[in-house]
């Protein structure tokens, strides 16, 4: 039995042996995403007195009423302030657009307004708003353009239907003038469109905010990934050691336990790292949580406890990953594809509202949907006692399931 | 050379935990693949429409019968609709009132536009303005309508006309169809790619974990150098021999990337496909040997894992495309791997990347001889 102390603390000497790296390449980590979020917090002040979305416009935008709409939507429409329409060569838009200077290029084709004058539609307004395949922001422009027709086509077919009308009753003098009058009025309406709906605001916070959602989400993100930083530990992990070990009264469940204890231990540095710099952030009022204003630093302290017991699941889950893939090469990418792959289904990346609903239940089945849940209710300041439960079931079957691999290993 | 290749990929294909690693990408893109067909939207809208009201259902249609960013679920009453809000499993409920032709009609002869449909929001969003313009839209045809109707009868002083012809008349000269086109750099249009947004970011995962292969490659070479596998292989040809063995890693990794493509439902077509995935596994091979000499042991290319991915997942366009940080991305295989699927542009920068990478690796390994 006296090794069985003996084995622990040769672990700890074996975390401790590669703590400085991690602890240099968790600042690392620490200090990039700080730069990302400054440049980005930066990038989003300098631009809050401008328009947010510059759109580059390409091809004939001399036509008057062409002009006159453009300058419509700049200066009375209420995307103004969302949505900046910049006119440019076709060169000047791609060179642009590769430089990330605006967000898509939009191109009227030749005889665009012809086509719509005389009812043909035939051309099309193209854009291009990804370099690569669509995504999300893709499809919500896809969703505004059809917006932009609707409203467009609606109003042109009044127009033509007023103009038929005039004609078949012999009044074909008066459609110019008709025309100005009824597409002035059909504008002012389309500019007041929003107020089609009356709004009316609950109120109800759906759990977290967006900053504190993020948050949480980065935590666990980190934790989940931190198997990917803490691989040093399972080099050189061969079939032999663990066999000698229970010659010498080591057993696989003490072996497993020591090395799990040590391996924690690390996912521990790297996470209290990450929150020191959140609490720097927070003190120097670049992090704000609208949850936990007015409250100190109550509420945060809160929330690394409750992400403890998240942080021992996951370097559980970690470390049955490593035990399982069979060597480190394995383990790294079991261990990444794993992370990604369950983080993506439990609304690390994009809320999770935004998936079906079966999605959604296999992502909080999952350990990341029941970490999320916990941490979520943890910076809230309630944990219920089923998420708790749940968090221990999952780590307890993730240390029995590696006592059960590692037996296996040793037979 | 050949049987070189067969034996290391022998090797590698008897590790289960290896099989098992190839296994669980093309798994990851089939449940997400299959998961993703159903309902889903950035905001869930409940939807009262009155049973007796034409208008109200007409406009209805028009938000039910089109592919849209948001999901609807009808309400029997408008007390059901306000419980979902309530209860958080809908973000907005939009009530149509039981007289919502009447009021249409009202406002279009009056040419005004005032509240409608009562919009009942959980908490103001984001997606939630969206959604309000999405309804506004589906309301503007009809009332766009009535305001013809009226300056006819109005405006116009034509009271007799029936409102069949005046139907009629409208129908006949009636614009439909969408004006807009989305396209990709290629010219290729947006629809011929039926995919959701779930599914999306499933090929940049992929191509990460790709780029995550071709690392676990470099690090396995590196424990074979340590244990002497490559011993009798002379000094000038090692740094072959570790594009070697890294390619028998990324061959299978490649058949296993387009098969999860193909799987997700993001692949395109087998030519492109092809040609920029054998394109973006000559550039990862080439990274990941480069960073395996810059490195020089295990344990610190290991260390370079976690900020590696997170660097990938932050520019690459996977989840969120970051308008800046150019310099930053032209360093990542992934990110030109996945803009190369449209633009061929990025196929090309990819190759000189490549080459590029190929070059400083040779520089680097000259040196690192030398000293030795």
């Amino acid at each position: 039995m006296r090794q069985i102390p003996a084995y622990f603390l040769a672990q700890m000497k074996r975390a401790m042996r590669i703590l400085p790296g991690q602890l240099a390449v968790n600042l690392a980590v620490c200090a990039l995403a700080a730069t990302f979020a400054c440049l980005l917090i930066a990038q989003g002040v300098s631009e809050a007195g401008g328009a947010r979305y510059r759109i580059g416009m390409v091809g004939d935008l001399s036509d008057s009423y062409l002009g006159f709409g453009i300058a419509a939507l700049q200066d009375m429409d209420d995307s103004r302030f969302m949505i900046e329409l910049v006119g440019m060569s076709e060169q000047e838009a791609e060179n642009a657009f590769l430089r990330g200077d605006i967000y898509a290029i939009v191109r009227v084709p030749e005889g665009f307004l012809e086509s719509i004058v005389y009812g043909e539609n035939d051309r099309y307004v193209t854009y291009t708003a990804t370099q690569g395949q669509k995504g999300l922001g893709t499809m919500v422009m896809g969703e505004i353009t059809d917006i932009a027709s609707t409203l467009v086509t609606s109003s042109q077919s009044a127009i033509y239907a007023m103009q038929r009308v005039l004609a078949d009753q012999g009044r074909g003098e008066e459609i110019g003038r008709e025309t100005d009058k009824l597409n002035l009025s059909l504008i002012n309406l389309v500019l007041s469109r929003v107020e089609f709906g009356e709004v009316e605001v609950l109120g109800y916070a759906d759990g977290l905010s967006l900053e504190l959602y993020y948050i949480c989400g980065m935590f666990l993100l980190f934790l989940l990934l931190s198997g990917l930083l803490n691989s040093a530990l399972f080099v050189r992990k061969g079939t032999a050691l663990p066999g000698f070990l229970k010659a010498r009264g080591v057993g696989a469940f003490w072996q497993v336990t020591g090395e799990y204890l040590a391996y924690f231990c690390l996912v521990l540095t790297g996470f209290f790292c990450l929150c020191g710099f959140v609490f720097l952030g927070m003190e120097k009022g670049l992090v704000k949580v609208p949850e936990w204003e007015g409250m100190g630093a109550t509420p945060f302290w809160g929330l690394l406890r409750a992400l403890i017991p998240v942080a021992a699941m996951f370097a559980a889950l970690q470390f049955f990953l490593y035990e399982t893939a069979e060597g480190i090469v394995n383990g790294v990418l079991v261990q990444f594809i794993c992370g990604i792959g369950m983080g993506y289904l439990s609304g690390y990346f994009y809320p999770s509202a935004f998936f079906p609903e079966k999605m959604r239940t296999v992502g909080e089945a999952l350990p990341t949907g029941v970490a999320a849940r916990f941490a979520q209710a943890g910076a809230l300041g309630e944990i219920p006692a089923g998420a708790f439960a749940a968090v221990c079931g999952w780590l307890a079957l993730f240390l029995v399931l590696s006592v059960a691999v590692r037996k296996g290993r040793m037979k | 050379m050949l049987v070189k290749f067969v034996l290391l990929q022998k090797r590698l294909l008897k590790k289960y935990g290896f099989l098992m690693m190839l296994c669980l990408a093309p798994l990851l893109a089939v449940g997400v693949g299959r998961l993703s067909k159903e309902p889903a939207g950035i905001a869930a809208i409940a939807l009262y429409v009155p049973e007796g009201d034409e208008t109200a259902k007409e406009v209805a249609g028009r938000l039910l019968q089109k592919e849209s960013v948001f999901v609807y679920l009808p309400c029997e009453d408008e007390k059901a609709a306000r419980k979902l809000v309530e209860t958080g499993e809908a973000d907005a409920a939009w009530i149509f009132p039981e007289d919502m032709e009447e009021r249409i009609e009202e406002l279009s002869e009056k040419r005004r536009v005032r509240p409608v449909v009562t919009v009942v929001e959980r908490q103001d969003s984001v997606p939630l303005v969206l959604g309000r313009e999405v309804l506004s839209a589906a309301i503007y045809p009809t009332f766009s309508y009535g305001v013809y109707e009226g300056y006819v009868r109005g405006e116009l002083e034509m009271e007799d006309i029936p409102d069949e012809t005046l139907r009629a008349t409208y129908e006949s000269v009636a614009v439909r169809g969408s004006l807009f086109r989305m396209v990709y750099p290629d010219e290729m249009p947006g629809e011929t790619e039926d995919f959701t947004y779930v599914q999306a970011p499933l090929r940049g995962i992929l191509a990460i974990w790709f780029t995550f292969v071709g690392l676990a490659a470099a690090l396995y070479f590196m424990q074979d150098e340590e244990r002497g596998v490559y011993s009798r292989v002379p000094a000038p040809k090692r740094l072959l021999a570790s594009y070697g063995s890294a390619a028998v890693f990324l061959l299978d990794a490649a058949i296993v990337l387009l098969f999860s493509c193909k799987l997700a439902g993001v692949f395109t077509r087998w030519s492109r496909e092809l040609v920029s995935c054998a394109v973006f596994a000559a550039c990862v091979l080439a990274f990941a040997n480069l960073l395996r000499l810059l490195c020089r042991t295990p344990r610190k290319l290991g260390m370079l894992f976690l900020p590696l991915g997170a660097v990938m997942l932050a520019l690459c366009p996977v989840f969120l495309n970051l308008q800046h940080f150019r310099a930053g991305k032209l360093l990542l295989p992934p990110w030109y791997y996945l803009q190369s699927i449209h633009n061929t542009r990025y196929l090309y920068e990819m190759a000189v990347y490549t080459v590029i990478l190929v070059l400083v690796s040779s520089v680097v390994w000259r040196v690192q001889s030398r000293r030795v």
